[in-house]
């Protein structure tokens, strides 16, 4: 919203030596944020008014003038201009050489310089109105018309701005910030908003005489539940004609286009008091006027053109036939202020602001009336609307009468009322306050205030009645804001230490991460919790459980994850086309269409929701990224403070290679799953030229144990001896078979796997398996017999319970 | 002690001339030793002389055969020669390992470290575990609810009004088959945070300080400002009469803990539905020091988060007395804090999945 500081000047009278930054700020600490502070002078910057003495033709040029023009200099300039309205004795804008012009009253200033054109030259630039943003002031009514400010009567020389009486300061309001105070939507409410903050004096708002007879107009509120109040004035011998300067520019510096003298005033009633009018032809109106809402099948076409289906729930303005306005909203075409009007109908009304936003909502229509009565006006303030436009409509319109007046008045509003203990005010504020400063504020607000007992009995003006004062907490915003929030010291919450903070979920999340991160360099990453139908395809997932949004980012991302898998080969996918190999990660929430519960109110019905964690290695050798992939999840345990996950083929996951997959196993039941991608669903995801293993496990299950669960065992008395066996098995042979063979080996403390190798050497059907084998001793240092014997018995099982052959040995 | 033998005028002794020998082989080994440069030769040179085939060895070994009433002279004289040329070498050996690299050729030192395979967490899971540290050295405790909720949840306790433009389907993502729900039955993606608040509250009760970080959705046309999911950081004290001036308290850990210095924080008048008084936090810009610059649009204060005192319906809806208990909200986007801390300047990237950016944060 955008304000006009000369127009809030006119009702309240600001300190002197209040700076507009100061003002700015002080609106924005207390009140509302100012997001703009404009000097509207600023965009005429380096314009002056130039009276043209002579017009000459250019001997090269038919559409080009010489005029000779009295800038206000010692002598007249030449200035060449292409202008049709060119006269001798016009006054019009120039932009002088040297000076610093913002064209169409924007974006940065152009320095206007001496030019030749065609063959003359010409010392500055006789200005058309859209070249310096004032074409809805001064409308052209042809192409190349110069802009004539002959009726200004200014001095050659005087500034553009001085002459136009446009020197104001235009104050940008951020809409948001305003949402709760309908009372500010208007100059007048502002400058009561600012008499509140700097103390200072309040005109009152002017009053009318209107006379107490209906005349033939009369009103019938049938939905006073949405009306709570409708006035109506008639008059005749009005006119469809401009207004004049003075109030065009009023209501266009604040950002709306003068339309026509009669429309314009319901525009600066509306502008001043924040209250929206609407003007009838009354000659299209027949009978009595009804609000009521819209019977079915019934049709209104709007001002801007629009032709609505009604429905039984929009409020309209209707006349013994038929609809002629949206109430609150806009207007009809066919019965608005029209070129011939002569007699006409006033309305201001007060809707109430539900029925007007569903409305404006259904027809998705926002016009300056409905945002403003969406915000929950009073109905009081009718009052002053109606005054200052019959006023208005008076002074522009002398000839003019008032033949009729109605105010239905059904629904009063009461003022709230509200018991505030001072005691409250002082604990909450950490403060203590006298009743006389609470008063006070109080009453520079418009509230009035009864003490009684230490209890302010506080009743807030009709103005701030329509729901935004009801409770003492409401008052103590009041209070505290106008006392000014810098104002009070920080003090610090006292710290009470009852218990330790000991939260194993959150932290069991945590080290996951972290053990991934920086033990096992993965990178995290996050996906949209909505899934591309491609990936859940490629993920073989079925949709049948999944929950769907009822208006998704994309027809394609309707469905909410039930797995991480989706996004994992997405995310794969993504980086494919700069990585060759890479590891990633995310933990996160998956959802599920079933196992509805309730985590706190029991009509709450939640579906299945489970923290999942999915990781990806991406690399070459599959074989390889199995291995790594399940590393990471056999070594978790430790950094995580779990028990051990376990590993088995159960059921194998849709979306993975036949040869390389396993179940997850945690507390013998099975959690996830970890595989190679199986080569269709890598094609149905676009993955190509790259192997990739993922896995995905259900965390949510995952307990976290009580305390870091580390083993010691106490270190060899006497040294332990390594040695490297490699042996040749069949392919069917798995290396769960030989640790568990060479594990009961005499002396035997550990058998690790090194390597396998598939080739020429091991032969068709049959790999070489190398492995490291530690023994050691209770009993004493161990001899070379000793090592011998053993190593020849570990050859003997391997071959004996296997069929293992070690060659070389 | 060559001299010792002469004078015993043992003539036969200087025939056998194992003392000639002798003589040479110290000569000569002093000689090799001060010429070897590298430790390994040394070694070598020591296996020449001293080893078991070397040639002082030999000496001593011939002793043996020499004649009965030589054989200590000899014996003395040989050891003699194996001391010194022992000796010798151990100090040849001590200035070699002085001055010598353990390996051969030249090296340069300016060629990159190896990297090693690092991993690493997503900037807003960084900047979130960096304020929950913070927030927990001050007692608070983290909490966090599912990311589907109900409307009961994500309006209706926060005392947004029925018709609050919020609750559109333009706004907030809602589950397909609860269009005709409403409350408690009407489920949508949380579209903020503070409905968790309500559910810490109900089920802990008060006082309570709490924050609950997490994923947020908005239905909104995404740009490099806007996105569909976004992080929010929340966090909420409740305490008896506890004043809003209190509440600084908790956006400066925030903005300490984030920009690493102590940021002037100011509040001033703002609404939202669930807070009475609401705030408009706004930090000094750090660009320029409140001077005025490009980045905080030439105000000097650049608005970072919400907050406020929870509103008396929300206290209510949690189960506690509006008369007794108060307190302090504050809501921050982290992933426009992250974007001001780092510079990043399109919002879109944190759910990219691309390393690219991602790694830029290790
Ligand atoms: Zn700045």
């Amino acid at each position: 919203m955008k304000l006009s500081l000369n127009w809030i000047k006119k009702y309240v009278d600001l300190p002197e030596d209040l700076t507009m930054e100061k003002l700015a700020y002080d609106l924005t600490m207390c009140t509302v944020e100012v997001e703009e502070v404009t000097d509207l002078s600023e965009s005429l910057g380096g314009l002056a008014v130039g009276k043209i003495i002579t017009v000459e033709p250019h001997p090269d040029a038919d559409k080009l003038r010489i005029c000779t023009v009295d800038v206000g200099d010692m002598v007249p300039s030449t200035i060449v201009c292409g202008g049709i309205n060119l006269a001798p004795g016009q006054l019009t804008i120039v932009g002088k050489p040297g000076a610093m012009v913002r064209w169409h009253g924007a974006g940065d200033p152009v320095e206007i310089k001496p030019a030749k054109l065609r063959g003359v030259m010409s010392y500055g630039m006789i200005c058309s109105s859209g070249e310096i943003g004032l074409e809805e002031l001064f409308p052209v009514s042809r192409e190349a018309e110069i802009m004539d400010i002959t009726e200004f009567a200014a001095e050659p020389g005087s500034s553009a701005a001085d002459a136009l009486g446009l020197n104001d300061i235009i104050l940008e309001i951020d809409n948001k910030s305003l949402t709760n105070r309908p009372d500010l939507w208007g100059h007048y409410g502002m400058a009561r908003e600012l008499a509140a903050i700097y103390g200072c004096r309040l005109m009152p708002l002017e009053k009318a005489s209107i006379p107490e007879y209906s005349g033939d107009l009369s009103v019938v509120i049938e939905a006073p539940d949405r009306c709570p109040r409708y006035a109506a004035v008639t008059f005749k011998n009005i006119k469809n004609i401009p207004s004049p300067f003075e109030l065009k520019s009023m209501i266009w510096r604040v950002g709306m286009r003068p339309i026509n003298l009669p429309v314009d005033i319901t525009n600066y009633v509306m502008l001043a008091t924040g209250q929206p009018t609407h003007g009838f032809d009354k000659n299209h109106i027949k009978g009595s006027i009804h609000i009521r809402t819209a019977r079915e099948d019934e049709k209104l076409e709007l001002l801007d053109g629009e032709i609505l289906d009604l429905t039984v729930s929009d409020l309209v303005i209707a006349d013994e036939k038929s609809p002629v306005a949206l109430a609150g909203i806009m207007g009809g075409k066919l019965d608005s202020i029209l070129d011939d009007t002569e007699e006409i109908i006033l309305e201001v009304a007060n809707f109430t602001a539900m029925g007007v936003r569903r409305t404006a909502q259904r027809f998705d229509i926002r016009t300056e009336a409905s945002s403003r009565f969406e915000k929950s006006i009073e109905p009081q303030r009718v009052d002053g609307a109606l005054a200052v436009a019959v006023n208005m409509f008076k002074e522009y319109f002398p000839e003019s009468e008032i033949t009729g007046f109605a105010d239905e008045y059904p629904l009063p509003l009461k003022n709230s009322e509200v018991e505030v203990p001072l005691s409250f005010l002082s604990r909450r504020l950490g403060k203590d306050l006298t009743a006389e400063e609470v008063i006070m504020i109080l009453d520079n607000l418009g509230f009035k205030t009864a003490v009684k007992e230490g209890i302010l009995h506080v009743t807030a003006p009709s103005w701030r009645s329509t729901g935004d004062i009801s409770l003492p907490d409401d008052i103590l915003e009041e209070v505290a804001r106008l006392m000014g929030y810098e104002n009070f010291d920080l003090i610090p919450p006292a710290v009470i230490l009852e218990k330790p903070i000991n939260q194993r979920t959150v932290e069991m999340e945590r080290s996951i991460r972290e053990y991934l991160a920086f033990r096992c360099g993965m990178q995290e990453i996050f996906t949209y919790p909505w899934t591309e139908d491609e990936y859940i395809e490629a993920s073989c997932l079925d949709t049948k459980e999944m929950l769907s949004l009822s208006t998704p980012p994309s027809p394609e991302e309707s469905r909410l994850r039930s797995s991480l898998i989706p996004g994992m080969m997405k995310g794969v996918f993504t980086n494919l086309r700069y990585f060759d190999s890479f590891r990633i990660f995310e933990l996160t929430q998956v959802f599920a269409d079933k196992n509805y519960h309730s985590i706190n109110d029991p009509a709450e019905k939640l579906p299945e929701m489970a923290r999942h964690l999915a990781g990806a290695f991406v690399g070459t050798d599959p074989r390889l990224l199995f291995r790594q992939a399940k590393g990471v999840l056999e070594h978790m345990h430790r950094a995580v403070h779990m028990e051990a996950l376990g590993f088995e083929q159960m059921t194998k996951p849709q979306w993975a290679d036949d040869k390389l997959w396993l179940n997850v196993m945690y507390d013998e039941k099975p959690i996830g799953s970890i595989g190679l991608i199986s080569l269709k669903s890598a094609r149905r995801a676009g993955i190509k030229r790259s192997m990739t293993v993922l896995f995905e496990i259900d965390v949510e299950i995952l307990h976290p144990l009580a305390s870091r669960q580390n083993r010691y065992t106490r270190l060899p008395e006497y040294p332990c001896v390594d040695f490297d066996l490699s042996v040749v098995f069949d392919e069917k042979v798995t290396w769960a078979e030989i640790y568990e063979t060479a594990s009961k080996v005499e002396l035997v403390r550990e058998v690790r796997f090194i390597d396998e190798y598939r080739g020429q050497q091991a032969g068709e059907g049959k790999k070489s398996v190398s492995f490291r084998i530690r023994i050691c001793s209770d009993e004493g240092t161990l001899n070379s017999e000793k090592i011998e014997m053993i190593t020849r018995q570990m050859i003997k099982k391997m071959s004996k319970k296997l069929g293992g052959d070690v060659r070389g040995a | 002690m060559f001299e010792e033998i002469k004078e015993h005028g043992m003539e036969k002794l200087a025939e056998s001339g194992l003392l000639e020998r002798l003589e040479k082989l110290k000569k000569a080994g002093m000689e090799k030793i001060s010429e070897t440069s590298l430790p390994h030769d040394l070694q070598t040179v020591r296996a020449n002389l001293l080893g078991r085939k070397g040639e002082v060895t030999e000496v001593l070994k011939s002793v043996g055969q020499a004649a009965p009433e030589l054989r200590k002279v000899l014996g003395q004289a040989a050891n003699e020669v194996k001391d010194i040329l022992s000796q010798a070498i151990e100090q040849r050996n001590e200035e070699l390992i002085n001055s010598t690299s353990s390996f051969e050729g030249a090296a340069d030192i300016t060629l990159p470290g190896t990297d090693f395979t690092a991993g690493g967490l997503h900037p807003i899971t960084q900047m979130c575990y960096d304020l929950n540290d913070a927030f927990r050295s001050l007692g608070f405790e983290v909490f966090s609810e599912p990311e589907i909720t109900s409307e009961l949840y994500a309006f209706d306790n926060l005392n947004f009004a029925p018709e609050h433009p919020a609750r559109e389907s333009m706004d907030t993502y809602w589950l397909k088959g609860h269009d005709e729900e409403r409350g408690a039955k009407r489920l949508c993606l949380r579209p903020h945070l503070t409905g968790a608040s309500v559910r810490y509250l109900q089920k802990h009760g008060a006082p309570a300080r709490f924050v609950y970080p997490g994923r947020v959705f908005r239905n909104e046309t995404t740009d490099a400002r806007h996105e569909r999911a976004f992080f929010q950081y929340e966090a909420l004290i409740v305490d008896k009469d506890f004043s809003f001036a209190s509440g600084k308290v908790l956006v400066k850990t925030i903005l300490d803990k984030i920009f690493g210095t102590d940021v002037e924080v100011r509040m001033r008048v703002g609404f939202f539905p669930f807070v009475e008084p609401g705030f408009e936090i706004d930090m000094r810009c750090l660009v320029c020091g409140g001077e005025g610059c490009k980045v905080c649009k030439h105000v000097g204060w650049i608005e970072v988060m919400p907050g406020g005192t929870p509103h008396p319906n929300v206290l209510r809806a949690a189960g506690l007395d509006p008369a007794v208990w108060s307190g302090f909200y504050i809501n921050i986007g982290l992933d426009r804090l992250v974007m001001m801390r780092y510079g990043v300047d399109d919002v879109r990237l944190f759910h990219s999945a691309d390393l690219r950016f991602l790694n830029q944060f290790k």
